[in-house]
C-alpha cells in the first residue's frame, strides 16, 4: 500500500510544479462556453485537478511521498467543532490504517473530485454523467425534475440534482455515509453532509470548481473549497483505468494474515 | 458431521453464487425449477435473424446509426455457463449456448486449455454435477472483478458523442472511442483491455485488445487470456433489437476463433427482459409496479466491495485461491 502511494506521489508532485494558474486569476472570469446540442453550456470533456487536495484540503509542508501544497480551504480553517477536531487529529495520527481510500471503498464526495486521476463530463438533456477512471466511479447528476429521493438513504456517492445557473453547472448533494474521508489527512464529515458543488467555464480549458460544505454535526458553520479543474491537453487522453479494489484485493489474498480479512 | 459440514459450505457458497453477477448490479434474482423450459440462446437467435427482414437504423445527428438507449443483457441466467447445458441449480436453468460457431455450440479449447477448464469447473464447489469437493478458484467476479468479454453480457445504457460511445451499466462503464486512434502498446495490459470502434455500414464493431485474461467469460471457469483479442459486432436489426456477436481469437488457447452471439432488446419491449442475473438497474426498474414511480428511470448507488466485504472474507476463508491468468504452453 504505502509503495503505491509513494509511486503516485512521484508523479503528482511533477505535475504539480507546472501548474501555472492559481485559482484566483480565473474568480470572475466572463467566459461564454459553447452550447450543446440541447443548448446547454458545454462542460464535456476530459478533466482533472493540479493540486494537493487529495493528501490534505489545508495548507501543508511535504513529507515522504507527500507533496506541500498551498491548501483549498478559503481562509485555510476547518471550522470543526472541538469534539470533531479531536477526532479529526485522531484520524490523521491513525491514517494508514483508517483512511478509507487504503481500502479502496467508493471515496465519496468532494473527494473523487480531486483524486490524481482524470474523469470525463458527459452531458445529457437529463442529467450529467461523470465518469471517473478510479474504479471506474459513475456519478450521476440528476436534471430530471426530481427532487432529492425521500431518506433516510445512506450512499457512499450521495445523491445529486443538478441545474444550471448561467454558466454554471450547480450540484446539491445530500444522502451520505459517515464512512468517507475529504482526504489523507483525516478530515471527515458525518452523514449529515451537504453539498453545494459549482463547476463554472472560465475559459476553453479551465472550469473553476468550487464547493460549499455543511455538516452540523461535524461543523459549527458551513466552509468553502475551490480549485480549477484542467481539461487534459494530451492529443489521445482517454479514461484507462484503476481498478483499486482488485489490485488490492489480489495484492492481499497472497498473505497468510492480512488485516484485510480479519477486521470486522 | 463431516458430510454436513460440506453440505453447509456448498449450500454457503452456492448463495454466494446468487449475488449479482456484475457485482454492484441490484437487479432481482430469479429462482428457477428443474422444469423450467430451455432459454433460447444463439441457435434460436440466429435461426429467428435469418428471417428479419433488412433494417436501416434511424441516425445521429453524426450520421451514424442510433443505437442509444437503454438494453437488456441476455435472457434466462445470463452467462452463469455459457456452453449449453440442461438444468443445473436454482440459479442456473436449462439454456442453449452462447456460441453460435462452431456449430456445436462448445468453446473450440486446445486440449490442454479444455483440461484446464475442466480443473476449474471441479474445483468451483457451487454444488455442481462432476465437482472434486475441492475449492479452487471462485468466479473472479464474486470479488467485484469486472472486465472484458463478461460486461458484453450485461445490460447498459448506450450513449453516442461524437468521437466515442459510452457503454454504461450499473456499476462500471467502457468508452469506445471511435475517431481512429490506436490502440495502446501490447505491454498495457487491463481487466477491460483496450477498445476502438469503428462503423461499418449499419454495425458498431469493436476490437478490443490488451486484456490482461485475469476475468472469465462466465461463472462456470471458460477463459481468456491475456493475448486474447475480441470483435464485437453491435447492429440494430429491429427497432427494439441490437444483434450482438462477439468473436473471440487466441491461437494460444483455442483451435480456431469462436462466436458468441444473442439479441439485446430494449428496456420495456419485446420478448426476453429482464429476468436474468444480468441486468442493469435501469431495466430491473422497468417493471409494472415501478412505471408510476418518478425514479425508475434513475440508476442508483451500487456497491460492490463496499457492501460485500463479509462474503469476500468467507471466500478467503473457505480457501478459494486467486485466480490469475492462465499461462499457455510454449
Amino acid at each position: 500500500m504505502k509503495r503505491r502511494f509513494a509511486g503516485l506521489s512521484g508523479v503528482f508532485a511533477a505535475v504539480v510544479l507546472l501548474a501555472p494558474l492559481p485559482v484566483a486569476a480565473q474568480t470572475g472570469a466572463t467566459y461564454t462556453p459553447p452550447r450543446t446540442r440541447e443548448g446547454q453550456p458545454d462542460l464535456q470533456g476530459i478533466w482533472q485537478v493540479l493540486n494537493t487536495a487529495a493528501w490534505d484540503l489545508q495548507d501543508h509542508g511535504a513529507t515522504l511521498g507527500v507533496p506541500a501544497g498551498r491548501g483549498v480551504v478559503e481562509g485555510n480553517e476547518i471550522p470543526y467543532r472541538p469534539e470533531a477536531l479531536a477526532k479529526k487529529q485522531e484520524n490523521f495520527k491513525n491514517r494508514q490504517q483508517l483512511d478509507p481510500e487504503n481500502r479502496c471503498i467508493l471515496p465519496g464526495v468532494p473527494r473523487v473530485t480531486y483524486m490524481p486521476y482524470p474523469f470525463r463530463i458527459v452531458q445529457q438533456a437529463d442529467k450529467v454523467t461523470i465518469l471517473h477512471e478510479y474504479s471506474r466511479i459513475i456519478r450521476y447528476v440528476y436534471m430530471n425534475g426530481n427532487p432529492h429521493p425521500e431518506g433516510p438513504i445512506d450512499w457512499f456517492m450521495g445523491d445529486s440534482r443538478g441545474r444550471w445557473e448561467g454558466n454554471s453547472l450547480v450540484v446539491d448533494a445530500i444522502h451520505f455515509n459517515d464512512a468517507t474521508w475529504f482526504d489523507r489527512a483525516g478530515n471527515y464529515h458525518s452523514d449529515a453532509l451537504h453539498l453545494v458543488e459549482r463547476f463554472t467555464p472560465t475559459g476553453p480549458d479551465h472550469l473553476l470548481y468550487e464547493v460549499t460544505v455543511e455538516d452540523p454535526k461535524v461543523f459549527t458553520r458551513p466552509w468553502k473549497i475551490s480549485m480549477p479543474l484542467y481539461r487534459r491537453q494530451e492529443k489521445d487522453i482517454e479514461l484507462l483505468e484503476y481498478e483499486c479494489g482488485t489490485y488490492l484485493l489480489k495484492q492481499e489474498w497472497q498473505k497468510p494474515d492480512s488485516p484485510l480479512f480479519n477486521q470486522r | 458431521m463431516r458430510q454436513w459440514l460440506f453440505a453447509t459450505l456448498a449450500a454457503l457458497t452456492a448463495a454466494l453464487f446468487m449475488l449479482p453477477i456484475t457485482g454492484r448490479a441490484a437487479a432481482p434474482q430469479a429462482f428457477y425449477r428443474p422444469d423450467t423450459p430451455k432459454f433460447p440462446q444463439a441457435r434460436s437467435w440466429v435461426a429467428q435473424r435469418a428471417k428479419l427482414p433488412p433494417y436501416r437504423a434511424p441516425r445521429t445527428p453524426d450520421g451514424v446509426p442510433d443505437l442509444q438507449g437503454n438494453w437488456n443483457g441476455p435472457v434466462g441466467g445470463g452467462n452463469d455457463d455459457l456452453e449449453e447445458h440442461a438444468y443445473i441449480d436454482v440459479t442456473t436453468p436449462p439454456q442453449e449456448s452462447y456460441v453460435s460457431d462452431p456449430p456445436d455450440g462448445k468453446v473450440p479449447y486446445q486440449p490442454w486449455a479444455l483440461a484446464r477448464r475442466n480443473e476449474i469447473r471441479a474445483g468451483l464447489a457451487r454444488g455442481w454435477p462432476g465437482e472434486t469437493g475441492q475449492r479452487l478458484y471462485t468466479d473472479p467476479s464474486s470479488l467485484c472483478t469486472n472486465g472484458m468479454p463478461r460486461l458484453g453480457f450485461g445490460g447498459q445504457e448506450i450513449i453516442q458523442k461524437q468521437g466515442y460511445v459510452l457503454l454504461l451499466t450499473a456499476n462500471t462503464y467502457r468508452v469506445i472511442p471511435t475517431d481512429g486512434r490506436a490502440a495502446l502498446g501490447e505491454s498495457a495490459k487491463f481487466f477491460f483491455g483496450v477498445s476502438r470502434g469503428r462503423w461499418e455500414g449499419e454495425t458498431l464493431v469493436v476490437n478490443v485488445t490488451g486484456l490482461n485474461g485475469e476475468t472469465w467469460i462466465d461463472s462456470a471457469g471458460n477463459f481468456i487470456g491475456p493475448n486474447t483479442h475480441l470483435t464485437e459486432r453491435w447492429t440494430r436489426v429491429e427497432p427494439n433489437t441490437i444483434d450482438y456477436v462477439m468473436t473471440v481469437e487466441d491461437p494460444t488457447i483455442y483451435t480456431r476463433p469462436w462466436t458468441m452471439t444473442y439479441p439485446k432488446r430494449r428496456t420495456g419491449t419485446g420478448p426476453g427482459g429482464n429476468a436474468g442475473a444480468i441486468t442493469n438497474a435501469v431495466a430491473a426498474a422497468a417493471g409494472a409496479a415501478r412505471a408510476a414511480d418518478p425514479y425508475a428511470k434513475e440508476v442508483w448507488e451500487n456497491t460492490c466491495l463496499e457492501g460485500n466485504h463479509d462474503n469476500v472474507v468467507l471466500l478467503k476463508k473457505l480457501g478459494f485461491k486467486w485466480f490469475d491468468a492462465v499461462t499457455p504452453p510454449k
